[in-house]
């Protein structure tokens, strides 16, 4: 019984929650510290950071200092929708969730039942939102689907090719979006052509297969279109081009990154979607000096385009709580739902009643030639993806 | 079914523990936060887990890694009955259309569930409980398997590995207290009738107990069902804790939590059942403050990220190291005057 009385003393010793105060803006950080998906949050969390950093140096929003609370969501889901009910008992006035819908869901969900706004740092379903969480949920980020038709259209029109061959890696909810944009987008455009299509998981130690059908057909085709994701994309890209395919590869945003390039030596006509450009060769020079920054806050270059969706989450968010004059969830949302092509460093960003995500978005075109990625244009897909589509 | 004067001189157990539980809720309610309420709601789901385990581990005497499938079937049926119909139509749209239709409230789906969990109990067990030590062990593996690989895979009617969303969220504690309760008190009740004291006997000694008269698999199969029973509602309930539900979360992680909660509390009683949760939870909660950071005057104290996990296992090493059987081993909470008369051991009734 010993035991049990140090058992429920040690229980006891909790700190008061603190109570919310209006005089405070808060911004509460439910995501990953620990666990797989800190890969993920952390990079986009510290671009979210270097936003309010800056926001507070130049006078606070409505005149007050952003504060931060942490909650660490270890990388679950139950633990998840305790975070965020942590941050939310700390007086956040805008709830920040896990990059990936399923691990931010549980602290969205919190946020929502509590009646406040919630962002997802970078997923990139359709359900990260109004369609899987509810109508004061976003995401920061662009949609998987809006990467695979960016990719098709731009290839068509820009590369002129005709003949493309989809090939799916089942294993995510992201991998089957950006082939789901794809097969938008394809009958759109005039003599395109799918002569195949296949599909493999993630963890495939071998393709051979799927490349002996493609090695079958009578003609190499133009553009292939990969919808896969790390780590497993690295062994299908190395295994296409061992086979001596040397079509151009069409990737989503999800294969970002020079970290991995090493594995697949003088790569050559490979083709990836970006918000913004991690290689110092950005349009905008401000995401230049923005990478500057991120690297004397973290101590290193960003990695991947995945930190970019933290820092426009803040800048349009406080936009909207500027405008509203209050951090009152109904007028917030109502002034997020208000823009539409606002700008932002990383591309127009629109918000409507209807979808909290991006089903269409201007992206860079980085083109990896001789083991060297660079931006070689830009695009913005010609019409918007249809929610209904987005939601079969 | 059970002589009276068992009943009577045993209750104090369950009177304890449910005692227990309720000082927790509580604290909970005291304390008055909300994350401090969802870990304590947490803390009951565990208690529902590895007492439905301890229905059947403790009694038999066999592991079984495969009871987080009967949380898994529990958890789907809450999407199933829950889910506003318009919305199960998007994500499930595979459902049959009856089902489709049905929106009944938590605690109608925790029962639910708890009935289809005990049917597939039923249907597993009847194979399974011819089997013994090791062989079974890795049979309740194998369905474990299996339950997660059709689960994560039937897009039409589980929405596959994607997260399914729109269960209501319960954010009372009462209601995950009762159950945990009624697990309690339903494991007693089993633990103390004839079926449950045969199957004890088989554990400690199959031969003589086979000899005099009881059917091994039969008696391992009522115990299976009603544990399966227990772990279907504790996961119809989970998914209302949080609202979402996916096959990854009923799976190994899940498994080994509540098993190791179950060895180091003493899988020989109902009391180190529940007590391996209490206090494992409360050591990894605390662990977790630590963690985050605790507030010293002007310093503030904190571990290391993913030091919890280690303590926690160092800690259950050594709890193991010096009890061997469990915190509890092979004994119940009691009340002091009954304790000379319990360490006799139980005597059982007559039947």
């Amino acid at each position: 019984m010993k035991r049990l009385m140090t058992a429920l003393a040690a229980t006891t010793c909790l700190t008061a929650p603190a109570l919310a105060d209006d005089e405070r803006i808060v911004v509460g950080f439910a995501t990953a510290e620990t666990g797989f998906m800190q890969a993920y949050d952390k990079p986009a969390q510290d671009a979210a950071m270097i936003r309010i950093a800056e926001i507070n140096a130049a006078g606070g929003l409505l005149g007050k200092q952003i504060e931060v609370v942490n909650a660490d969501t270890k990388t679950d889901r139950a633990e998840g929708a305790k975070a965020g009910l942590t941050v939310i008992d700390a007086g956040a006035d805008m709830v920040v969730v896990s990059c990936d819908y399923d691990f931010g869901s549980p602290a969205a969900l919190a946020a929502e039942s509590a009646g406040l706004p919630s962002f997802f740092l970078c997923a990139e379903s359709i359900k990260a939102g109004i369609q899987g969480v509810g109508p004061n949920s976003f995401s920061a980020s662009v949609l998987a689907a809006v990467q695979g038709a960016t990719m098709a259209e731009w290839a068509h029109n820009k590369k002129g090719a005709r003949t493309f061959y989809r090939l799916l890696d089942t294993w995510t909810e992201y991998n089957k979006g950006i082939c789901d944009g794809f097969d938008w987008m394809l009958p759109q455009l005039a003599d395109a052509k799918l002569v195949g299509e296949d599909t493999f998981l993630n963890e495939d130690a071998s393709i051979a297969a799927q490349i002996t059908r493609i090695k079958a057909l009578p003609e190499e085709p133009d553009a292939i279109m990969l919808c896969t994701m790390m780590p497993g994309a690295v062994s299908a890209i190395k295994q296409i081009r061992a086979a001596g395919i040397n079509s151009m590869i069409l990737n989503g945003s999800g294969v970002d990154g020079s970290y991995w390039l090493s594995a697949v030596p003088d790569l050559s006509n490979f083709f990836v979607p970006v918000q913004g450009s991690i290689y110092g060769d950005d349009p905008n020079p401000d995401v230049t000096a923005f990478n500057a920054r991120y690297k004397e806050a973290t101590g290193g270059d960003p990695s991947t385009q995945y930190v970019y969706p933290g820092y426009v989450m803040i800048d349009v968010w406080a936009k909207a709580v500027e405008r509203a004059g209050t951090t009152e969830t109904a007028a917030v949302v109502a002034e997020l739902e208000k823009m539409n092509a606002e700008p932002t460093l990383f591309g127009p960003r629109t918000f409507t009643s209807e979808i909290h995500h991006q089903n269409r978005a201007r992206y860079l075109i980085v083109e990896t030639k001789a083991g060297k990625p660079g931006v070689v244009d830009e695009w913005t897909i010609s019409e918007a993806i249809p929610v209904a589509e987005l939601m079969k | 079914m059970m002589s009276p004067s068992v009943a009577r001189r045993t209750i104090a157990t369950p009177v304890l523990l449910g005692l227990l539980l309720i000082a927790f809720a509580l604290v909970a309610v005291a304390v008055g936060s909300k994350p401090f309420n969802q870990t304590v709601i947490d803390i009951f789901l565990k208690v529902i887990f590895v007492v439905g385990l301890w229905v059947f581990v403790g009694n038999s005497g066999v592991i079984s890694f495969g009871h987080i499938a009967f949380a898994c079937l529990g958890g789907y049926v809450a999407a199933w009955t829950t889910i506003k119909p318009m919305m199960k139509g998007m994500s499930m749209p595979g459902l049959p259309d009856w089902l489709m239709q049905t929106e009944i409230p938590y605690w109608g789906s925790a029962m639910v569930a708890a009935g289809w969990a005990a049917l597939w109990a039923l249907i597993f067990g009847s194979v399974l409980m011819r089997l013994s030590g090791i062989a079974a062990s890795i049979a309740t593996f194998a369905m474990l398997a299996m339950v997660n690989s059709i689960y994560s895979n039937w897009e039409s009617v589980t929405a596959a590995t994607s997260s399914v969303v729109g269960i209501p969220i319960i954010r009372s504690i009462w209601p995950y207290l009762v159950a945990a309760l009624i697990s309690v008190f339903v494991a007693w009740a089993y633990g103390i009738s004839r079926h449950g004291l045969a199957l004890r006997a088989a554990r400690d000694e199959p031969t003589a107990a086979a000899a005099s008269g009881i059917d091994i698999p039969r008696a391992r199969l009522i115990a299976f069902v009603i544990s399966g029973a227990i772990m279907g509602m504790g996961g119809a309930l989970y998914s209302h804790s949080i609202g979402i539900v996916t096959p990854d979360t009923f799976y190994l992680g899940l498994t080994f939590i509540t098993l190791s909660m179950l060895v180091v509390g003493g899988m020989g009683s109902l009391s180190g059942a529940v007590l391996g949760v209490l206090i494992l939870s409360t050591l990894i909660q605390t662990l977790r403050w630590l963690e985050a950071g605790v507030q010293l005057g002007e310093i503030t104290l904190a571990l290391p990220g993913g030091v919890q996990e280690i303590a926690l296992g160092a800690v259950m090493i050594l709890i193991l190291m010096f009890r061997p059987a469990g915190i509890m081993g092979n004994k119940d909470l009691s009340l002091p005057q009954r304790a000379a008369l319990e360490t006799r051991g139980p005597t059982g009734p007559r039947t």
